[in-house]
């Protein structure tokens, strides 16, 4: 670089350039502004691919949930008992669907008889401690999640219990779901954002201790819009838990609502909850895995080994309940659960149909903000193209004599021409440069404001500078073209 | 070293045309010292220009080295200019902000082996400084140079490539007498000490009588041509120095 640098073409470019430094800053901010627009254009593009994944794992296509006990919700094969049937499915529901006559009661979350309402089995029925189990033990320890973090193509692991319980702030109260999970919940909660605080964390995990994660719903009820509840202290089950964060909706496709399962509710570490409600058990485990389409083959293994560690025999049912996104998006998508169920277990891809959906609806936006960029990439382009023709054709006029000597002592017509090339090229590389942080730069501001992944890869950046250095060899051609066709003596003769 | 046949260069201004040069028939044998003198507009500087390779004639024949260059393509005659011709312009036309020893290295970057590296463009440009006794002035830049300074540079950078032939219209004409002499004093000695062939233009008949030998132009036309008895008309100074290169 430094060696380039030095070389006495570059190096009489540079100093020809500081010569009109104000000029050259002008024109260089074009060609910046251009390829800064194609390299983040690159990356919205690449970023939808990604984006699509993001969005596949947000939705939680990657995630597996297995539940203690074989137990399955009293269903009829009627719509409204499927959208009482548990929290899950409704979280999966589309936000217009939720508002149907059927779910209104959850939407609405009237606290006056909430059980009635809110038709969660408790922790123990689920435990099997009740009716639940169908005739199987409670048997989903943490020594499960243990093995199944080991299992390949596993990326987390959490184990939950969850509650319906009544959050006190002095008088105010506010009934919703309490989730005893684990520290690696906001991994796996690709979609969640903190508007206040943090999670909490593996120590706090390990000493069972007494703080809690409000959901965006939770906080406004209980301390108000735009307050920072973090520090304070709210009280469950008459004991005092330290808030120490608030988690909201990373996607605009999620907003948090009351009623819902992730931001209606507060989450724990597990450790706290089997404490305080002396539980050694874990209502369910949720896995996710590396890859959305590995989905199918995990879930037979997982199958497989909990199972074994079970010590369940060939002919008994599983003590457990597989519940995959792809099974779920199935039973929500107006199919009598019963159908739904046997086409799930006979698509054994089927996370793949869902994830060709996002990617169609991926693209098209994707495409849309390319052509939008891609024309204000070629505009700025233009517009830094021409000032390097102008800034290059005001360094020929000044250097004429300049010229004129080097021919005398003798640059051929192509050296002249080479010397004026290299002077535009220097301009524009310097202008990619700069670009390329400044695209890199807004890359990362699209996908921070507009939740949408970009990918600056540096083939990319390759790609965005070769543009700059092409702009500058073709505007950059005519001036040279013009220097080198001087005839030595005129050059010579102006003042 | 330089055989010119006929030579004829005309200009045409709209419908007008104007003949610079009217055929002009000469030679210069290496290591002479040719002046040119004659009224402004004579076509000396036009002739020059041919000489350089910077300008082709109209009509009529220009022998370097025993090679016609006067149809030679561009770069060809490029080529000449860069190894075989050195120039000296009266506005000595350095390039501004830039050290000396960067100005003389300029010819280096155009050799027939591309650009010369920089190590060795700095010891032969350093080289050609001292040949002008300017080594200690190597990092300066034009400004901050005299006029009979800044000149000197440019005839170490007429100088670097070591050519054969040294074209200098006017050398003089922006400097005041005592560095006239001194410039023409070095002149005379790179002759003198390399037999280096050297065409000075010059208004001034002191100057000319540095020559061998001194043409004059009048119209296109060479007039008179008359050899130098180069003892007689020379400043003493001048004397000296050609002596003293003579015996050394
Ligand atoms: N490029 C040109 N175009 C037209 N006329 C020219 C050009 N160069 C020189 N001339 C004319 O040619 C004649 C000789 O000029 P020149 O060789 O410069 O004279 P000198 O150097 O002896 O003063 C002059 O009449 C001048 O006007
Ligand atoms: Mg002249």
């Amino acid at each position: 670089m430094r060696a380039l640098l030095r070389h006495p073409v570059v190096n009489t470019a540079i100093k020809a350039l500081g010569r009109n430094r104000l000029q050259t800053g002008l024109t260089m901010l074009g060609i910046t502004v251009g390829v800064a627009t194609v390299l983040a254009m690159m990356a919205v593009g690449a970023g939808a691919q990604r984006s699509i994944e993001q969005q596949v794992r947000a939705a939680g296509l990657n995630q597996i949930t297995i539940r203690a006990g074989n137990w399955r919700p009293k269903v009829d094969e009627s719509e409204a008992a499927v959208a009482h049937q548990g929290d899950a499915r409704d979280s999966l529901r589309h936000p217009l669907e939720r508002l149907r006559g059927d779910v209104l009661p959850i939407a609405f979350h009237p606290e006056d008889d909430p059980m009635e309402k809110h038709d969660h089995p408790t922790a123990r029925q689920r435990l099997g401690d009740l009716e639940a189990g169908l005739g199987s033990a409670a048997t989903m320890t943490f020594d499960d999640a243990e093995a199944l973090r080991k299992l390949p193509g596993v990326q987390y692991v959490a184990g939950g219990i969850h509650e319906n319980v009544r959050v006190y702030l002095d008088k105010k109260r506010w009934f919703t779901r309490m989730h005893g999970t684990d520290v690696m919940m906001p991994s796996i909660k690709r979609a969640w954002t903190f508007t206040a605080g943090r999670f909490f964390t593996e120590r706090e995990q390990d000493r069972s201790s007494q703080v809690i994660v409000l959901g965006q719903v939770v906080a406004d009820r209980l301390f108000g819009v735009g307050a920072n509840p973090a520090g304070e202290e709210v009280t469950l089950w008459n004991q005092p838990f330290e808030v120490v964060g608030v988690i909201t909706s990373a996607t605009w496709v999620v907003q948090p609502a009351p009623g819902d399962d992730q931001f209606d509710a507060v989450y724990m570490p597990y450790t706290t909850t089997q404490r305080l409600l002396n539980l050694s058990k874990l209502n369910d485990i949720t896995v996710t895995a590396e890859s959305s389409g590995d989905v199918s083959r995990l879930s037979r293994e997982i199958t497989k080994l909990l199972r074994v560690r079970h010590g369940i025999g060939d002919n008994e049912a599983d003590d457990f309940t597989l519940i995959t996104q792809a099974t779920k998006a199935l039973t929500t998508g107006g199919l009598p659960p019963s159908v739904a169920r046997a086409v799930a277990s006979n698509v054994a891809e089927l996370e793949k149909v869902t994830l060709e959906q996002l990617a169609l609806t991926m693209e098209r936006a994707s495409r849309t903000m390319t052509w939008l960029l891609a024309a204000v990439a070629a505009v700025s382009l233009l517009v830094g193209g021409i000032g390097i023709m102008n800034i290059t054709l005001l360094s020929v006029t000044e250097r004429t004599r300049e010229i004129g000597l080097r021919m005398a002592v003798g640059a051929r017509r192509r050296d002249v021409m080479r010397q004026f090339l290299v002077e535009a090229v220097v301009i524009s590389a310097a202008g990619g440069l700069a670009g390329i942080i400044v695209g890199v730069i807004a890359s990362v501001g699209i996908a921070r404001t507009l939740q949408w992944a970009t990918v600056v890869s540096p083939l990319s950046m390759l790609l965005a500078f070769g543009v700059a250095a092409a702009v500058g060899v073709f505007f950059g051609w005519y001036p040279a073209r013009r220097a080198s066709q001087l005839d030595p003596i005129v050059a010579l003769r102006r003042e | 070293m330089i055989d010119v046949h006929d030579l004829a260069k005309q200009y045409h201004i709209g419908d007008h045309v104007v003949h610079a040069l009217r055929g002009v028939t000469m030679s210069v044998a290496a290591a002479e010292f040719l002046t040119i003198v004659g009224p402004s507009g004579s076509g000396k500087s036009t002739f020059m220009h041919i000489l350089g390779c910077l300008d082709r004639p109209t009509t009529g024949r220009y022998v370097l080295n025993g090679r016609d260059v006067s149809t030679l393509p561009g770069d060809e005659l490029a080529r000449v200019r860069n190894e075989t011709i050195g120039f000296v312009f009266q506005g000595f036309n350095l390039l501004a902000r830039t050290s000396a020893l960067e100005n003389v290295e300029l010819p280096l970057l155009y050799t027939r082996h591309g650009v010369v590296r920089a190590a060795e463009r700095r010891d032969r440009a350093l080289a050609a400084l001292d040949a002008v006794g300017l080594t200690d002035r190597a990092e300066h830049h034009p400004s901050q140079l005299s006029g009979g300074q800044q000149q000197r540079v440019a005839i170490a950078r007429a100088l670097v490539t070591q050519p054969s032939l040294l074209l200098a219209d006017e050398p003089t004409g922006n400097l005041d007498t005592s560095t006239s002499h001194e410039v023409m004093e070095i002149f005379a000695r790179l002759r003198n000490d390399r037999g280096i062939t050297i065409v000075v233009i010059t208004h001034e008949r002191d100057i000319a009588a540095y020559g061998t030998r001194t043409v004059d132009f009048r119209d296109g036309l060479i007039v008179s041509d008359v050899p130098n008895p180069f003892d007689s008309r020379l400043p003493r100074n001048a004397r000296e120095s050609l002596a003293q290169g003579k015996s050394a």
